[in-house]
């Protein structure tokens, strides 16, 4: 009883924004929420400014157009960041892949199916050796280009994460277009809950209970085009054969306590597939957690989840645990 | 042909009748009490009560379809159409039935109709609004409802025992 | 037309009393369905729908909380606390969402009818989640 009168005092704040492509909000409590938020969406805005492929000026584009650059610490940092991420993946996560993306016409309005002999061509081009980092100078290869999109939105939740920090916030949910952050418990002290997307469905597949903790899915669901002929290519392309992956799983979820991390390790388990993501994750098994939603129809989930994982009433998956 | 005439005189001016009433009750809006758009006290019924026992069914509804489609150009609100022509329509519908019961009184009808006004409010919110929340107002405006009926039929009947000797029509 | 006195009854039957205890029976059946599985003691929640989309669902807490909401021309300014939640400001013309004031309990709600926005409590259940990732 006086415990609850106790916690009364407590403000909340919440933002909601458009950046990066996507819906984005933030929830803080505490006594600096509101300039916490600000503060994050500055931050926010800022981070695309310099690391969006559509924003002329961004450091990206400048690298892409003239090949040569001196970028900002912080795209050299994220950039070096990401080429590591390429290296320990083996390629299954590539920001060299822009180039294909393109060809693919994927994010674009006029998606197209490239033939195989622009496909290879382009193949060439891709790869983390093609781009030389010198400290703040960045020289890409000929007919190389990058797009950190696929960690530019887990960095800009480390970013928020840290902005969180300063200010002193102890609770907060951050959803950055699917790119979650929840920092501390709730108010009322449980864990957060967060609810992974059912990727056949409006429901959710399961849900986890985390603290401090950051998550991100990648799956052929969230978009895809259809080809004239028929076929439906999923947005995320195989590094290694220039095509959109068929893969075994459905969605990949990728919960650590690094947010672009789980930005980049999620979609390279997608592209991996079952086999190689159980094994990626089984040598770094201290690093992050996975739930994995399969094609068979398995949601498969790591042994430390498993006391934070619930499954909805009449869920259709069937809940196994991933041997370590 | 003379007494069409008068009866469609007679329609004229119930139906500015009903109209002054809606008119009156948008100055006192029960929405105050039961904040749901569109809702209204009914009194423009009391006309619409009359006219059904005075006149029949057919100018009855003739009346009330007139007073909704000019009150709501009056109002200049479109979104108060659906919801005082399915309001008035239910009425309608349910106290030309209940007319037809031998035990009932103009109170019994009335009470009826003020009840069915306001199911159709509501049936017409859920479909603007396209979803269910607004039933949890039912129950307040079904309380409210018997009140206004009750008003309404006692309005009636003391019109109707005022009027014993004047005839208006035939 | 013969007497009009003679057709139409002018006091208060019986059948009359039938007619209204049937509307109260009505009113008391839609009040315990819609109701009566809602009385939550525990966290209420705030669900938001715009235009007959939910955009929102919020936990009712012990904290402060305004949220702004736009549709069909109109803005309402939501603010919620330990106790309730209310539309606090509304450019729309009935005001009626103004009106409503506090609501309190689970399966109360706020139309903003002209914004096409309502505001609606439900009880938390246990497992809703806070944040969906996907």
């Amino acid at each position: 009883m006086l415990l609850s009168l106790t916690a009364c005092a407590e403000k909340s704040a919440s933002t909601n924004l458009f950046a990066m492509d996507t819906y984005m909000s933030l929830t803080a409590y505490g006594s600096n929420a509101q300039t916490a938020l600000t503060d994050a969406s500055r931050r926010i805005n800022e981070l695309e400014r310099m690391l969006s492929r559509t924003v002329a000026q961004s450091d990206v584009s400048k690298l892409n157009e003239s090949r040569r650059a001196a970028v900002s610490d912080e795209t050299a940092t994220l950039l070096g960041d990401a080429l590591q991420y390429a290296a320990k993946t083996d390629g299954a996560f590539d920001v060299t892949i822009a180039p294909i993306v393109n060809a693919w016409g994927i994010t674009s309005d006029t998606p197209r199916v490239p033939d195989s002999d622009e496909i290879a061509a382009l193949l060439t081009h891709v790869g983390s050796s093609h781009v030389h980092l010198d400290g703040n100078a960045v020289t890409l290869d000929e007919g190389c280009a990058i797009d950190l999109g696929g960690i530019a939105k887990g960095y800009a939740s480390d970013c928020v994460a840290s902005i969180f920090a300063d200010y002193g916030i102890t609770s907060g949910c951050v959803s950055l277009g699917g790119n979650v952050y929840v920092c501390g418990n709730k108010p009322d002290g449980d864990k957060w809950l967060v609810a992974i997307q059912d990727p056949q469905g409006d429901d959710y597949a399961a849900m986890v209970a985390l603290s401090d903790a950051f998550a991100v899915t990648s799956g052929g669901y969230q978009r895809y085009f259809t080809a004239e002929d028929g076929t439906v290519y999923q947005h995320i392309i195989d590094p290694k054969t220039g095509y959109p992956v068929q893969s075994d799983l459905l969605s990949v979820t990728v919960i650590a306590d690094n947010g672009t991390m789980a930005d980049a390790y999620s979609t390279a388990l997608y592209v991996m597939g079952e086999r190689g993501a159980i094994d990626f994750w089984r040598a770094n098994a201290d690093r992050f957690d996975v739930v994995m939603i399969t094609t068979d129809g398995r949601l498969l989930y790591t042994p430390n989840l498993q006391d934070q994982i619930t499954e909805p009433e009449g869920t259709t998956y069937d809940f196994q645990v991933i041997d370590r | 042909m003379k007494s069409s005439t008068k009866k469609l005189a007679l329609c004229a001016v119930l139906t500015a009748l009903a109209l002054g009433l809606s008119t009156v009750e948008n100055l006192f809006p029960i929405t105050l009490l039961i904040p749901l758009p569109g809702v209204k006290l009914g009194l423009a019924n009391i006309v619409t009560v009359f006219a059904l026992y005075e006149l029949g069914a057919l100018p009855a509804l003739a009346i009330l379809v007139a007073r909704c489609l000019l009150g709501s150009l009056f109002a200049g609100n479109a979104s108060a159409l659906i919801f005082s022509m399915l309001g008035g329509l239910a009425a309608m519908q349910v106290m030309i039935g209940l007319k037809q019961l031998r035990g009932l009184s103009v109170f019994g009808v009335s009470i009826g109709g003020a009840a069915a006004h306001n199911i159709g409010q509501i049936v017409a919110a859920m479909f603007t609004l396209g979803n269910t929340m607004v039933l949890g107002y039912l129950p307040f405006l079904l309380a409210v409802s018997l009140l206004t009926g009750t008003l309404t039929g006692f309005v009636a009947a003391l019109l109707f025992r005022s009027m014993k000797h004047i005839k208006l029509s035939h | 037309m013969t007497s009009r006195s003679s057709t139409v009854k002018l006091k208060p039957t019986v059948w009359d009393g039938v007619i209204a205890a049937a509307v109260i029976a009505i009113a008391v059946i839609v009040a315990v369905v819609f109701y009566g599985n809602k009385t939550y003691s525990g966290e209420l929640r705030v669900v938001v729908s715009v235009g007959n989309r939910v955009v929102d669902t919020l936990p009712l807490s012990d904290e402060e909380a305004t949220h702004t909401y736009c549709h069909n021309g109109y803005t309402l300014l939501v603010s919620m606390d330990g106790s309730g939640v209310r539309v606090e400001q509304s450019d729309c013309p009935s005001q009626d969402c103004v009106h409503t004031g506090t609501i309190t309990r689970a399966g109360q709600s706020i139309v903003c009818l002209p914004a096409q926005i309502v505001v609606h409590l439900e009880g938390a259940s246990e497992d809703a989640p806070d944040v969906i990732v996907g």
